[in-house]
């Protein structure tokens, strides 16, 4: 038997997917089966309604799934329970006080609040969506229920933090679950064009040429140092029989901490005079420039001597650096700040529009700034497996919604699972493309031998 | 199917399939005359394209400032609620005087979105896609919890959103936090992308009087040393602010996102019951849930915030600010007690469990006594395989894989 077409035209199935076809089988979906036997609808009910809600799954194990049981809410007024306690439901003769009839002819009376059934047939396929590959599909990861389950297979899904490779892991109220954001961009973003794959190809084939090289050049110079670091113990042996012991093994080994945390200090130390140095904005001038070469060059010395030192010696060594590095800094910063007032004020009386220009021209600066961000955060990259700059894929807006039993931070790509799904008042939570009629046909199916 | 060999038709037609045949020489069926294309447009396909290629046309891109669903589009592929606009428009001009040509203005904006519009299943009514939390409301929610101090009840209580939610919200942004610490890149293409298509929750603008309280300036200027008038001030306006909320639980406006006192309905409520009871007696719903089962619980307290209840009751009653303050103490008290309670509890446990961390495993163990199977052995306390005693964790229909995550 050859497999069946899974978007047909002809024979209908609407499907889990962000497709087009599927877009256009749903907008030919209607709500008819009220041909045939019962069975006959019970059958045709059951057999849409499976294809769309957990295709992936069994038929024995959703049976397994399937609970009789439909959860739902009634909101509750505060204010109604704190006055009432409900004894004035038996009021009057045994079921409530008579209340006028709605009179629209009364412009005193209000007009009575519209009461909707809970549907709770739609809850029908409910477990469903406890389900991990279900969540990663409705939480917008992914582009079908097919490819969010080849994703936790793949292992590109995490629950709370840990890698779980199962599609059909039952989520519990509380569980993160994280898909990888490369994942995710791929599974929604525009497909590359046969152009743009050669290119990738190629500048992957490139990179991964560079990195063989570096990687072989890496090895040949641990290799240098292994044998450089050999000759050195041979020699050492060779000019003392009885070596002196070096102070970082007499050490005590909580010392370790207190050794790092002075290393991680100096390092910080470091960084803060490159952010100083590499300032573009207001560029140290030569001698501070000097200064600061100097500075490091004795901060690298300290590091050098971390291991050996005695600790105290460490301490008063930082204390000397931060006191020269604020001192440096101190002396030169009130300087540059004590040149800018009088440029200010010299430009300043000339006229009030060059004001204006600068202001707008700032604002100008700020836009510029911020559509210059945004191209960072979304660049063109050959080497990614979608279209770059990344835009969403075509007709992902008819089926972007999230359902209120998930709370999803699209930015980190990771969802949380509330709770179960549950109906309400005309509203249900679990989504589906099925009349309710349809859902009921589906769940009576189910119910037998029950 | 090929078409048939005899031609029935006039010569023209004639000379047209010749030149079809003669074009579709790259056919792997030498002996068709149609081209492939052509073979393989059925009507259904047809159809297809003459959809996306109209009403389909819609959904290709994303409808900017407003949702695109399918419920949204009429039969012609045209808005519903634009049509709708126009057909009132019209009728106000034909009220008004005759009958005019109304100019299209196409830089206006569209009509506001109804329930209808948010269908994405135009057949399946009952599910509507509902609003998501804006980036602001979500950041708000953080604020309030990680920098003002406030718990997840009070949030929840103010804002109008699901106290599951609040904690969700804020442990996800914690994330996110650390991920910018970390330097891991973010989606934020895709979440702009993602955000610009669904119905958000907006945070209200009316609390934009929330922004500047006084807790607000403290947080944002963490450096500055306060002087003790400063601190004064300060306290003074935190308890200004919670008589206010203590005062009324509506103190002030906020665009709620969902009801946050929502009522499960319990299986044991699904019968109807046939009680007969005296016409004198107050039968209350505690009784009701007498009733139904010993063990349930009245509406009052199976809701989230059964807090809000007894509030509004005490304000009802007509109790004075002071004796309300001393009450809500004291059931902070309570809850505080019963929570030190609880963790005391974990702690006791967990000071029996020997944790050995491996690269793969956490080991966890406990002490067990033989004793504890019995004297048959079968004791359902008895630890471990025992002999005669069957083990079913290899059974069919039994789950194998991870039942909870911790």
């Amino acid at each position: 038997m050859s497999r069946k077409r899974f978007h047909g035209l002809k024979r209908v199935k609407v499907r889990m997917t962000w497709n087009k076809y599927n877009l256009y089988n749903l907008s030919r979906l209607r709500p008819r089966f009220s041909f045939g036997t019962f069975f006959q609808q019970k059958w045709a009910a059951k057999s849409a309604s499976r294809a769309y809600h957990g295709e992936q799954i069994r038929e024995k194990q959703w049976q397994r799934m399937f609970t009789s049981k439909l959860d739902a809410v009634i909101p509750m007024d505060y204010k109604y329970l704190a006055q009432h306690d409900g004894s004035e439901l038996a009021a009057g003769r045994g079921s409530g006080l008579e209340q006028k009839r709605y009179d629209p002819n009364d412009p005193q009376m209000k007009e009575p609040r519209k009461k909707f059934k809970i549907p709770y047939m739609a809850q029908t396929f409910a477990p469903i969506e406890r389900r991990l590959d279900v969540a990663v599909f409705r939480a917008l990861f992914a582009s079908s229920a097919r490819q969010a389950r080849q994703f936790v297979t793949h292992g590109s899904v995490k629950v709370n933090g840990q890698k779980m490779p199962y599609p059909g892991y039952l989520l519990n109220p509380g569980d993160m679950f994280q898909v990888e954001p490369e994942r995710v961009l791929f599974a929604t973003g525009q497909t590359k064009t046969a152009e743009q794959v050669k290119k990738g190809r190629e500048k992957r084939k490139v990179q991964r040429e560079v990195n063989a090289r570096r990687h072989e050049k890496r090895i040949e110079a641990r290799a240098q140092a292994l044998k450089n670091a050999a000759a050195k113990i041979a020699a050492q042996k060779k000019e003392a029989l009885a070596p002196t012991p070096r102070p970082i093994l007499s050490e005590p080994m909580g010392d370790v901490e207190a050794r790092k945390q002075r290393r991680s200090d100096l390092q910080a130390l470091v960084t803060q005079v490159k952010a100083l140095m590499e300032n573009t904005k207001s560029p140290p001038s030569a001698k501070k420039k000097q200064e600061l070469r100097k500075f490091t060059k004795d901060v690298r010395q300290t590091m050098a001597s971390v291991n050996r030192k005695p600790i105290d010696d460490l301490d008063g060594d930082l204390a000397k650096l931060v006191d020269r590095l604020t001192l440096t800094t101190g002396k030169s910063l009130p300087a540059a700040k004590t040149l800018q007032p009088p440029t200010k004020t010299e430009t300043a009386p000339a006229s009030q529009s060059s004001s204006v220009v600068t202001t707008v021209s700032n604002a100008a600066k700020q836009r510029a700034r911020k559509a210059l961000q945004e191209s960072r955060q979304n660049i063109i990259d050959e080497s990614k497996p979608y279209a770059t700059p990344w835009r969403p894929r075509p007709y992902m807006s008819a089926f972007a919604f999230v359902p209120r039993y998930l709370e999803v931070n699209h930015k980190i790509c990771s969802a949380v699972y509330l709770r179960h799904p549950v109906a309400k008042a005309g509203l249900s939570e679990v989504p589906s493309p099925f009349a309710p009629d349809t859902l009921q046909l589906a769940f009576n199916w189910y119910l037998r031998r029950r | 199917m090929p078409p048939s060999l005899a031609c029935s038709s006039s010569t023209l037609s004639c000379a047209k399939q010749l030149c079809k045949a003669t074009a579709s020489s790259t056919s792997s069926r030498s002996f068709s005359t149609t081209p492939r294309t052509q073979q393989r447009t059925t009507r259904a396909r047809r159809a297809l394209y003459r959809w996306l290629a109209t009403v389909g046309d819609n959904f290709r891109n994303p409808l900017p400032g407003s949702t695109n669903y399918l419920g949204a589009y009429n039969a012609q592929g045209k808005l519903k609620r634009v049509v709708e606009a126009e057909y009132k428009k019209a009728n106000d001009k034909k009220m008004d005087k005759g009958n005019r040509d109304i100019p299209k203005d196409p830089s206006e904006a569209l009509p506001p979105e109804s329930a209808r519009d948010r269908t994405p299943f135009p057949i399946s009514r009952s599910f509507i896609s509902q609003s998501v939390l804006s980036e602001e409301f979500r950041d708000e929610i953080w604020f309030r919890i990680m920098k003002q101090g406030k718990s997840v009840r009070e949030v929840s209580v103010d804002m109008g959103v699901e106290m599951s939610r609040v904690g969700a919200v804020v442990r996800l942004k914690e994330v996110e936090l650390e991920w910018k610490r970390i330097g891991k890149p973010l989606a934020t293409p895709y979440a702009k992308a993602v955000m610009s298509m669904l119905p958000k929750t907006g945070f209200a603008e009316d609390a934009a009087s929330e922004r500047s309280l006084p807790e607000r300036k403290l947080f944002s200027k963490p450096k500055r040393l306060m002087s003790d008038e400063e601190r004064k001030k300060l306290r003074a306006a935190n308890r200004e602010q919670r008589a206010i909320e203590a005062r009324g639980i509506e103190g002030r406006n906020f665009a709620r996102h969902e009801s946050i006192n929502d009522l499960p309905v319990h299986s044991k409520t699904g019968q109807q019951i046939f009680h007969p009871t005296s016409e004198s007696r107050q039968f209350t719903r505690a009784d009701a849930a007498k009733v139904f089962d010993e063990r349930l619980l009245p509406a009052d307290d199976r809701i989230p915030h059964p807090e809000m209840v007894v509030r509004q009751r005490e304000l009802v009653e007509g109790l004075s600010d002071e004796e309300r303050m001393e009450k809500a103490q004291l059931r902070a008290a309570k809850a505080e007690s019963k929570r030190l309670a609880e963790v005391a509890k974990q702690v006791a446990k967990d000071s029996k469990t020997k944790r050995v961390e491996t690269p793969r495993w956490e080991f966890r163990f406990t002490e067990a006594n033989v004793e504890d199977a019995g004297k048959t052995g079968r004791g359902h306390k008895g630890v471990g395989w025992r002999y005669g005693v069957p083990l079913y964790d290899r059974n069919k229909g039994l789950v194998k894989i991870p039942q909870s995550v911790e």
